[in-house]
């Protein structure tokens, strides 16, 4: 007899089931959950069922009932939640270690523009980091270089996996583009205080940005290349549509210019990431078709002047204009933060969005932007089963408790480093006698 | 006053004619007699005689008044239609010093002093710096201030600590002749300056430097057996001459206030120019300004993107700056005025009449450049007013300056006029007839006195053709110059002669355009027109919003304390009756009144709270907003001097913001940049209060120490490997070596002989559990080794902060008696993170450890609620246990607890009304109260943010006029979010991160 029925046991674990790419199962039916679909639906008592690496049904268990024959295993989610695995897009996760200790840092690179250069390659799937981030839900994410004018071109990663081979799920989806600071041009060195030479150094920057774009774009259109420069040779597919463009600025004049520069070169996929202005030009985003990732939810405003909530408020305001647009993390421990990115989503409930709306920013909108929505993003009878389950509503801190699981239909190894210190610890404590406190 | 007015004495009586150089030449004998006629005299503030005669007889004031009898034989001069106002006197100059010169940057640290000579250890602290030693004469200097309308000025050398004394000196251009008294006053700043010793490299280190430098100065007074310490000697030597300091911004005149408050002494305050936002401050402070007429910048605001991005305070200081004087006036607060910084004269009136335009009296500004300074300085029985026997120090102008716009004519300095605008006293304007070479020319010339105009007619039957042309005219020599094309003349007919005004005529000779000399007259047929009566100053209706403190969301006066009751909410009371359903909560006199259902109002504001959750105010254990310039002072490795009480900044907008995340009470800590770090300050987030009022009264004492990467600077590259210590064995051996320097301290004091010692002071008060610490660390290994050391020397560690590894020694840590105050899941940015764990505050509490979690963080101190709550999430803690990890938990570890941390009768009313359960994803805090009073309120923040943004639209389009009419503008420059974090180091905040 092949068929079981789990019950689970509630504790980190599902330890039994925690190992990378386990010989694949064939078909899992799950019952009874309280289904978030990603796209902004809820269903209870869902049964979901996968076969292989795909979701093959998606029913009511209630309503319909099913033949328990039909499958393999059969796990009872009652008043458990299920989810798409979550994205953290535009994240230095695997490429850093230890923020402080310079060995453990792989993102950025030497050099202006750095199309060539691939976050793909350097991606740790070992990081102890991504094992605390995999374990509070988030599947999936966008690796991407930093520094420079252009910075390198990231991959969309599964947050699992061998190597970083059968770890990519979109490998170097995009290019991505420092636009340049509107008050310091010289990034880093403060300008002169002086508005018009201020401006005049910010012209010569998106100069040299038009400059290389202009040519990558002739080389990539020659029919006779001479000699080969690998900086405008990974440039080429941002012009034929199949890799994205990302270009990372946040104030009006840069987005404005933003919005432009796309049109004059004709960008298939251009994307904003930060965007904090994006809220007073949102006619105009919506118009061009730019999204938009908000930056981190959890940031200051940038001026003392902003409302004190304004970064909690972005989301629903883009909602409101109707600009497409998912969150990301970028910022102060972006790697380790990354596993935090439920709660950025379950923060701006408070301001304005809805449970559904706050997953969706964070699930199919990231994947629609990333260009992956057709696997990935949402459970969807033909998606990837890509999920996860926990024992209450995830994007809230008190019951994100992330039970199982999977990846493209494969278990996904739920224990990290910490929770085995955390064992470690609490098995001293329980076999000493306990100190008494002494008194003060 | 009373406290100078005996320097008087000390002054010699000042003589002239007498000099004791040896003069190259013949004896000179410029005549020092003159008798001025004629002329208004502006006295005093308070007294203007009209058509009065002046007598200077050697420098002195010999006579002046209305009818004065002029001696036969003197110089006599007619200054009729002029006026004479005393020469002004500038306390706060910094001319003819010795260039400041810098030792170049460094990367590797300077741990000590690179002075030369027996001076004390510190570059900052030259107090033995005299000015009137070094002072020589800058012309250059002298002419600008003269054109002015100053006559002398207190110069200073603007460099250090503790800068040295001044000299009182005359604008005059013979050395010999100008230094009246070389040491009149010291000097002193929080700045540092060009020091490039490490220490102090913060505003607290500055401070305590300060401090520290009296105390050794009182003690070597008497100490025996000491070597010379020439610095020292010069602080006594100067003690009792009056001493000026000089702030940056406003809230360092409380700073200073308070150090010249514990050595029993006055400062006088260079002021920074904001002193109107805490002008009702500075009169029950008594304090005294120098306010400064250098006024800001506009900024270029032609590009509103640009614009939108300035913050409301920049724009403020711009537009108050001109109303500095006029709020300390209208607060009676006594003030003098500087052109310190002023650029030219053209500037210096410009911004006079600014400050007069917005409604200061004439008499303010006269006697805050004259007679204030004169007194301040005990020097007004020879400076301030034009009055018999004093000093000759005055200023002749062609109109009173006050009242309109006038040209500074001669400055007189003791008696000798140095001309800076010729006067023109021959008025040639009118129409004539000119005769040249036979031919009649009609001209009309108008424009001013100084710079006539003047146009021809060339054609008499086209009389109303009038062509331009040139004249030059000095005093009654003329030239007059066009271009004819009339049957006359073809090309320029070139005219000089003289005018002979008591006739009306001119007369002199000319060449024609062929090469032809001639004679050429004139005869004035119509008098001038009388000249427009000049445009008096206007004084401005509106007095600009200042706010507690300036900038985005500042109070209009600071709140006071209301009675609140809060109705039918669940209230978390953390205390015996736990969390209570449908109930209220009274507020009354800044405290818990009564907790409980159907409470009757009282007259008290009725705030509905159904559907709602009151929690106590969160505290924040480890804080490092609100801190004015440093939050480290890494210039040594124990530095238990310095505090952070004594730097905190009321006006960090992020004190707002935090109260928008229900956060009441902070413990600011200083930086983990060195073992024994500052004095930590406990506050409540009283948003607008001065520095003192942020304070919590009687707060317990707390201290910072540092373990780990910070202390041996791992991370700061590879120039910091000097500073002792380097390992983690090092920390363990500063900390027995201070507390063992700090027991043998407390022998010597014993017996009655010691030097008071600020460090080792506060050392002791750790080791007599008078002052608790708050310990940074990061891995079990340094934890333990603290606690032993504190076992050790009998005192316990009373908060181990960050502690990261806590889970791991938690069952020693509960058996020391250390609290834990933790992030909720920080971890991997740096090495000694490696084995953190977000389990570790439930790992803790499990144990026994009072814990707590913190921000350490500006942003995430928003947000403190939800941090607790991740504590449901790794190791099941309880909702109220979760709460009471940043309420009743950190104030158990600040020994707060009888008065904070908990909803029950008697407390500080410290309450958050949050939007939902105070633990879920999406609460909000609906309104925070401190102490009573209700300091944010989600639903009036729209109503002032637009506020805020009406007043920068007017300011803006205030300053959009400035730059059209040409004034003086600059690009504003943006700045990131600076924030301090426990690594930061130097006076500004960082916008990089990673840093705790």
């Amino acid at each position: 007899m092949n068929k079981t029925i789990l019950t689970l046991l509630i504790g980190f674990g599902f330890s039994s089931l925690s190992f990378h790419a386990q010989k694949e199962q064939k078909s899992i039916l799950f019952i009874n959950a309280h289904l978030h679909k990603g796209n902004g639906e809820v269903m209870q008592g869902a049964a979901v069922g996968i076969v292989g690496s795909k979701i093959e049904l998606i029913k009511s268990s209630v309503s319909d009932k099913q033949k328990v024959e039909d499958w393999d295993t059969i796990i009872d989610l009652k008043n458990q939640h299920m989810y798409p695995g979550l994205v953290a897009p535009n994240s230095t996760l695997g490429l850093t270690e230890v923020d402080a200790v310079r060995s453990t840092r792989d993102f950025d690179e030497v050099g202006t523009f750095n199309p060539h250069i691939r976050a793909l390659i350097a991606y740790n799937v070992e990081s102890e980091i991504i094992a605390t981030v995999r374990s509070n839900g988030v599947l999936i994410s966008q690796i991407t270089p930093r520094g420079g004018v252009i910075t390198g071109t990231s991959s969309v990663m599964h947050l699992d996996g061998w190597n970083w081979e059968d770890a990519a799920i979109r490998e170097d989806d995009g290019v991505h583009v420092n636009w340049p600071d509107f008050f310091r041009p010289n990034r880093g060195a403060v300008s002169a205080a002086d508005e018009d030479k201020r401006k005049e150094s910010y012209e010569s920057k998106k100069k040299e940005i038009r400059r290389f774009f202009t040519e990558s774009k002739a080389y990539s259109e020659s029919k006779k290349i001479t000699k080969t420069d690998l900086r405008y040779a990974a440039m080429k597919d941002c012009f034929e549509g199949s890799k994205r463009v990302f270009f990372h600025a946040n104030e009006l004049q840069q987005l404005l210019d933003i919005i432009d520069f796309s049109k004059e070169f004709g960008l298939k996929f251009p994307v904003i990431i930060g965007g904090y202005d994006a809220y007073l030009i949102l006619p105009q985003l919506r118009d061009s078709k730019i999204p938009v990732m908000l930056p981190r939810v959890h940031s200051l405003p940038e001026s003392e002047n902003d409302p004190v909530d304004l970064p909690y408020r972005l989301p629903q305001l883009l909602k409101e204009g109707e600009v497409k647009f998912c969150l990301q993390n970028e910022g102060d421990m972006e790697a380790m933060n990354a596993r935090n990115i439920a709660f950025l989503a379950g923060h701006t409930t408070g301001y304005g969005l809805t449970e559904e709306e706050a997953l969706r920013a964070i699930t199919l909108s990231s994947c629609e932007i990333l260009g992956i929505d057709q696997e990935y993003g949402s459970i969807e009878v033909g998606k990837q089963a890509t999920f996860f389950v926990s024992k209450g509503p995830a994007l809230d801190m008190r019951t994100n408790e992330v039970l199982m699981g999977m990846m493209d239909g494969k278990w996904i190894n739920l224990n990290d480093r910490q929770k085995d210190l955390y064992k470690k610890y609490s098995n001293k404590y329980e076999n000493q006698p306990k100190m008494t406190k002494e008194k003060k | 006053m009373k406290k100078f007015a005996w320097i008087v004495f000390l002054l010699p009586s000042i003589l002239f004619g007498q000099i004791t150089h040896p003069n190259n030449g013949v004896a000179d004998s410029k005549p020092e007699y003159y008798a001025i006629r004629n002329v208004k005299v502006i006295v005093s503030p308070t007294e203007t005689i009209d058509k009065a005669t002046i007598l200077v007889k050697n420098g002195r004031i010999e006579e002046v008044g209305k009818f004065v009898m002029i001696p036969k034989g003197i110089v006599e001069y007619d200054y009729s239609g002029k006026t004479i106002l005393p020469a002004f006197i500038d306390l706060n100059a910094s001319i003819g010093m010795p260039e400041l010169k810098s030792t170049p940057y460094s990367f590797r640290p300077q741990m000590g002093s690179k002075t030369p000579g027996s001076y004390y250890w510190n570059e900052s602290i030259h107090p033995e710096f005299s000015a009137g030693k070094e002072y020589v004469v800058s012309t250059d200097d002298n002419k600008k201030y003269r054109e002015m309308g100053f006559g002398a000025v207190l110069t200073h050398l603007n460099d250090g600590v503790a800068q040295g004394s001044g000299a009182f000196v005359l604008l005059e251009n013979d050395v010999y002749q100008s230094v009246l008294h070389s040491k009149m006053a010291t000097f002193y700043s929080f700045d540092k300056g060009i020091s490039k010793q490490d220490y102090p490299s913060s505003q607290m280190g500055s401070i305590a430097l300060i401090r520290q430098a009296f105390y050794d100065a009182e003690w070597y007074k008497n100490a025996k057996d000491q070597t010379v310490d020439l610095s020292l000697e010069s602080l006594n030597e100067n003690w009792d001459l009056p001493k000026f300091f000089s702030v940056e911004e406003n809230y360092e005149v409380f700073r200073a206030k308070k150090i010249a408050d514990e050595f029993k002494t006055e400062f006088v305050f260079l002021g920074a120019g904001d002193e109107y936002a805490i002008a009702k401050d500075l009169k029950d402070l008594k304090a005294k300004v120098v306010v400064s007429l250098n006024f800001p910048n506009a900024y270029d605001v032609h590009d509103p993107y640009v614009s939108r991005q300035i913050p409301l305070t920049q724009l403020q200081k711009w537009e108050l700056a001109p109303y500095n004087a006029k709020y300390l006036a209208d607060f009676s607060v006594p003030f003098c005025l500087s052109a310190n910084g002023v650029k030219s004269s053209d500037d210096f009136w410009k911004n006079v009449k600014k400050m007069m335009e917005t409604g200061v009296k004439q008499e303010d500004v006269l006697a805050a450049l004259t007679i204030n300074p004169a007194k301040w300085m005990g020097i007004d029985k020879d400076f301030g007013t034009i009055e018999k026997g004093k000093i000759a120090n005055f200023t002749v102008y062609d109109n009173n300056p006050f009242e309109s716009k006038s040209q500074v004519l001669e400055a007189w300095v003791k008696g000798i006029a140095y001309e800076i605008n010729s006067k023109q006293e021959i008025d040639i304007r009118g129409k004539y007839n000119l005769v040249i070479d036979g031919k009649s020319v009609p001209i009309e010339i108008k424009g001013t006195v100084a710079k006539p105009e003047g146009t021809v007619v060339l054609n008499p039957n086209e009389r109303d053709k009038k062509t331009d042309c040139f004249i030059e005219l000095s005093n009654n020599d003329v030239v007059i110059q066009f271009s004819s094309d009339n049957s006359n003349w073809q090309g320029s007919v070139n005219l000089k002669g003289k005018f002979n005004s008591r006739m009306a005529i001119f007369e002199g000779s000319g060449q024609l355009p062929n090469g032809k000399w001639v004679i050429w007259s004139g005869i004035r047929n119509d008098r001038p027109e009388k000249d427009e009566p000049k445009k008096k100053f206007e004084v401005g209706e509106l007095k600009p919003l200042v706010t507690f403190p300036m900038g985005a969301y500042g109070n209009e006066k600071r709140p006071s304390s209301q009675k609140i009751l809060i109705n039918n909410a669940t209230v978390w009371t953390n205390g015996s009756n736990g969390k209570m359903e449908k109930s209220s909560v009274l507020i009354a006199n800044g405290k818990i009144a009564q907790v409980g259902r159907n409470l009757s109002s009282d007259g008290a504001q009725v705030i509905d709270g159904t559907g709602m959750h009151i929690t106590p105010g969160i505290i924040d254990e480890h804080s490092h907003i609100a801190i004015s310039k440093g939050v480290n002072e890494g210039g040594q490795t124990v530095t238990a001097e310095v505090s952070i009480a004594d730097v905190v900044d009321p006006s960090d907008i992020n004190i707002y913001r935090q109260l928008s995340g229900g956060v009441t009470a902070a413990q600011l800590l200083h930086g983990s940049a060195n073992a024994i770090g500052g004095q930590s300050a406990l506050i409540k987030l009283k948003w607008g209060e001065t520095p003192e009022g942020m304070l919590i009264t009687n707060a317990p004492k707390f201290i910072k120490c540092a373990l780990g990467e910070n202390v041996k600077q791992a991370n700061w590259g590879d120039f910091n490997t000097v500073r002792f210590p380097q390992t983690r064995m090092g920390v363990e051996q500063v900390f027995y070596d201070g507390f063992t320097r700090a027991r043998e301290y407390e022998k010597q004091k014993e017996t009655g002989n010691y030097r008071k010692d600020l460090e080792l002071e506060i050392l002791l008060e750790i080791l007599k559990s008078e002052r608790f610490i708050t310990c940074h660390s990061y891995v079990q290994s340094e934890i333990n080794m603290l606690m032993h050391v504190a076992d050790s020397m009998g005192f316990k560690v009373n908060t181990f902060t960050h502690i990261l590894e806590g889970y791991k020694v938690a069952d020693k840590m509960a058996a020391h008696g250390a609290g834990g105050s933790t992030f909720a899941d920080w971890w991997a940015y740096k090495f000694e993170v490696k084995d953190a764990i977000p389990y570790n505050a439930a790992m803790m509490q499990e144990q026994g450890v009072v814990v707590a979690i913190n921000s350490d963080d500006a942003e995430m101190g928003r947000r403190l609620n939800q941090e607790a709550a991740k504590t449901v999430k790794y190791g099941g803690l309880s909702e109220e246990d979760a709460l009471k990890l940043v309420t009743l938990n950190p104030a158990k570890l600040l020994r707060l607890d009888d008065r904070m941390g908990s909803i029950e009768n008697g407390k500080d009313a410290d309450v958050v009304l949050w939007s939902d359960h105070p633990l879920s994803v999406n609460a909000r805090a609906e309104i925070t109260i401190v102490d009573g009073i209700i300091y944010f309120d989600r639903k009036s923040q729209n109503e002032i943010h637009e506020r805020d943004n009406a007043e920068r639209a007017r300011i803006l389009s205030k300053m959009l006029e400035a730059n059209k009419k040409g004034e003086k503008k600059e690009g504003f420059i943006k700045k990131g979010n600076k924030h301090f974090h426990c690594n930061t180091m130097g006076e500004e905040g960082t916008e990089n991160e990673n840093q705790h």
